[in-house]
């Protein structure tokens, strides 16, 4: 009997072990981990006072007063994420909106300089909004960032964005004066890394082409209009770690899941030792619009009547 | 006795202190959480109803045609019913002209009781049209189809049809039952006309100030070409012609060319041996007196066709004409003119005062407009409700190539749960409505896909709950001092 309970002691710290150790160092030692470990760029959470994201490896205490506000919408299907929407807890005299956009699902590849440069251009077109401060480098919580300060009607704005994981996080604050306003952006520095994880490197288009060793595709998805994002980190071994189908409907969502974990790829390597890496691609869209609008062109300006007048007599051709 | 007196004094005082606070109080929180007010539905002549400018004779006189047809009642004999929710297009649209929405009274109370059906009890007198869905069938499978309201059982020209009303007292018991009120049809031609390309671009033009706002957006696609569907409460719906056969059928119960089959098959109510009870007529319709081109239409072609001709709402003070301009004419000026004059007409309406208002008035009213349409582009309500659009080459020459202001974006996006309805249509989900557009609104009754409310502010309030795109724009509304706010709905009111 004694001799039972301790083979069930050892075993219960054995799995213990095994558990804490898939979720701390589940993506890079680990090639059991489970999926529930492995954190998406939506799980943030707030404890404390403190929003925390393990995807995106961001701690940042809230200001004090603030408090979370209505949750955002879903992800989007261009990858696009409302991470945390913050309010005073006393009066709506501001907010505090934490998003990220896919850079994988956003067109051409854009760095944070040239996003930063392209929103003050937006921004400028909105009548009666002024451009407090031009895009400018500036370093928050040891990161890289570029801010583009703003205003108009009454609100002063501020936006600062960067890039982690091939997404550009942006934090857009809105105040009623210009002190508030600095008052936020200096909360800011108080973002922090979490230090949980190793994050896999980003490569934009990897599961295209010859990189993709075997392939699986997923059952009924060509009837389906609306593009699907999908993002997976693939293992050092070029087996696929985890499946992050960003917005689909549950059915779309399991075929996929299931199509793309057969898959495997060449293995990514950095200086010839396979890693960790994470890519994104999409399925479904039938849409095949671009080019073909009749937007130019002789023939497709001319109205059905003028070409059945230009053919004579209103006769079809066929 | 002096300690006496000094206590009942100072009794005294504490009360009367006491209540002092209290008038005060009361007195000043209602200013502290006044909101802004609602002008109301412009008053002075509907600024649309008409046809297209710049239509040829031939076109013109068709769409006289097609709005006869529009206005046409229809009983059993024409193919009314079964099953229906009112018997006409006009019943629907007409506020504040044919080809509108919802009016103040609404006419399916008294349609219900002539053919002696129950009037259920969100369908009042003084409440909006509306249509309604059953979210979920009994076995819990999504079903999001309209169950039409009324039946023809009862009617002098249905005899022998015994069908009954769905158990609209159950499902509603059932938290199962969702409404839809009419789109207004105004300007629709343009919308058409406007290419998938053109959409996408305005789409993407501001991508990047919705980003900052917590919007994103995406367009409702056909599931056969994959291109992007534009009328409907969700964006459901192709074409105009979809759209006018599909509410024939579905609300008017009358089968047609695109859909042929009547909704129910009882027997006993079966009036009409035509298949579909509305063709395309062989023969020239009464219709051709008017245009002989009309009189070989079928009913929904000349539905399609009035909604294609019929001109864009003219924001206050303007004509049809200004509503939409050429590209070839220079944009900014055409505007300010139209602003202009439409702020100082809606001041009036806005304000309770007639056009003897004094100059001061005037101007005042004049700019809170302005101020109002700063304010909603500032605050992010333009990032969706996008103001211009430009339509592509058309068949009409006159809806060509035309720069129009819509108010609307034509995507879908996510309003939350407040607004939700649980009703998937094409790709748009149970939270996703379209941009509804914006022109016209200052001449309308009622607001939100369901018309629960007529309070533009309340409407605006309803944008924001959990999941919703619009909660950082709502926010900043709220953020903004009460006359800021105030000016939004006056603006809003004069478009």
């Amino acid at each position: 009997m004694r001799r039972l309970l301790h083979i069930v002691a050892v075993a219960c710290v054995a799995g213990s072990l095994a558990i804490v150790l898939a979720w701390r160092y589940g993506e890079t030692v680990l090639p059991f981990a489970v999926t529930s470990a492995t954190p998406n760029p939506q799980d943030g959470k707030v404890a404390g006072g403190v929003y925390s994201n393990a995807y995106f490896d961001l701690s940042y205490p809230l200001p004090q007063g603030f408090v979370e506000g209505l949750a955002g919408p879903d992800p989007s299907d261009s990858g696009y994420y409302v991470l945390g929407n913050f309010v005073p807890q006393a009066a709506p005299t501001g907010t505090i909106l934490i998003a990220a956009q896919d850079l994988f699902f956003a067109g051409p590849h854009r760095d944070v300089a040239a996003a930063a440069r392209e929103f003050r251009e937006a921004i400028s077109q909105v009548e009666g909004m002024s451009i407090d401060r031009e895009p400018t480098e500036v370093t928050i919580g040891n990161r890289s960032a570029w801010r583009v300060d703003f205003s108009g009607v009454g609100l002063y704005r501020a936006m600062v964005a960067t890039e982690i994981r091939c997404h550009l996080v942006s934090v857009t604050l809105t105040t009623r004066s210009p002190d508030e306003r600095e008052a936020l952006v200096q909360s800011l520095d108080r973002l922090a890394s979490i230090g949980k994880r190793a994050a896999p490197v980003c490569i934009r288009d990897y599961a295209a082409g010859e990189q993709v060793v075997h392939k699986v595709e997923p059952a009924e998805l060509s009837s389906s209009p609306m593009a699907i994002p999908v993002r997976i980190i693939i293992n050092g071994d070029g087996t696929v770690k985890h499946v992050h189908v960003i917005r689909a409907a549950e059915a779309q969502r399991k075929t996929i899941e299931e199509a793309l974990r057969q898959w495997t790829f060449k293995p990514h390597t950095i200086a010839g030792q396979p890693v960790q890496m994470e890519t994104g691609l999409a399925f479904g869209g039938s849409r095949k619009v671009s080019g073909a609008d009749g937007e130019s062109g002789a023939e497709r300006d001319t109205s059905p009547a003028q070409r059945r007048a230009r053919r004579g007599g209103g006769q079809s051709p066929q | 006795m002096a300690k006496r007196r000094f206590a009942y004094t100072c009794s005294l005082t504490s009360t009367a202190a006491v209540l002092l606070a209290s008038v005060a109080v009361s007195t000043l929180a209602p200013a502290q959480t006044r909101g802004p007010t609602d002008p109301g539905v412009r008053s002075g002549a509907a600024g649309a109803g008409g046809a297209y400018p710049g239509l040829a004779a031939d076109q013109r006189a068709f769409f006289d045609a097609a709005k006869d047809a529009f206005e046409e009642v229809d009983g059993v004999p024409e193919g009314l019913g079964p099953r229906f929710n009112l018997d006409s297009c006009v019943g629907c649209h007409s506020q504040p002209a044919t080809g509108g929405s919802a009016p103040a009274v609404n006419p399916q109370v008294d349609v219900a009781l002539a053919a002696k059906n129950t009037v259920p009890p969100f369908i009042t007198r003084n409440g909006p049209v509306r249509e309604a869905r059953f979210v979920r069938n009994r076995d819990g499978s999504p079903d999001g189809g309209v169950h039409a309201l009324f039946v023809i059982a009862g009617r002098a020209d249905a005899q022998g049809c015994n069908i009954r009303q769905p158990d609209f007292a159950g499902e509603l018991s059932r938290n199962n039952v969702v409404f839809r009120i009419p789109t207004p049809t105004f300007g629709l031609g343009l919308v058409e006309s406007t290419t998938d390309r053109a959409l996408e671009t305005s789409l993407a033009a501001n991508g990047d100030q919705k980003r900052a706002l917590g919007i994103s957006g995406r367009f409702n696609r056909s599931g056969n070409d994959g291109t992007i569907t534009r009328f409907g409460w969700k964006a459901q719906n192709k074409s105009l012609l979809m759209f006018a056969g599909e509410a024939y059928n579905v609300e008017v119960g009358v089968t047609n060319d695109l859909f042929p089959n009547e909704r129910e098959n009882d027997p006993s109510c079966q009036f009409n041996h035509t298949h579909p009870e509305s063709p395309t007529p062989l023969t020239p319709t009464e219709l051709a007196a008017t245009s002989q081109a009309a009189g070989f239409q079928s009913d929904i072609a000349l539905f399609a066709a009035f909604m294609r001709l019929l001109a864009p709402p003219a924001p206050a003070g303007t004509t049809a004409t200004a509503a939409a301009s050429t590209t070839n004419t220079t944009a900014s000026a055409t505007t300010t003119t139209a602003d202009t004059t439409a702020s100082t007409s809606v001041l009036a309406a806005a304000a309770g005062t007639t056009s003897t208002a004094t100059t001061s008035s005037t101007t005042s009213t004049t700019t809170t407009v302005d101020r109002g349409r700063q304010v909603f582009g500032n605050i992010g309500c333009s990032a969706c409700h996008t103001r211009r659009l430009t339509s592509g080459p058309a068949d009409v020459a006159a809806l060509g190539n035309q720069t129009y202001e819509p108010f609307s974006d034509f995507a879908v996006h996510d309003m939350g749960d407040r607004l939700a309805d649980g009703v998937a249509q094409g790709g748009a989900g149970g939270r996703e409505f379209r941009t509804a557009p914006l022109w016209g609104v200052g001449q309308r009754v009622f607001f939100l896909h369901d018309g629960r409310t007529n309070d533009l502010n309340e409407a605006i309030a309803q944008h924001a709950s959990r999941g919703s795109e619009a909660n950082t724009v709502v926010q900043n509304y709220n953020a903004l001092p009460l006359n800021d706010r105030q000016a939004v709905l006056n603006f809003l009111r004069s478009l």
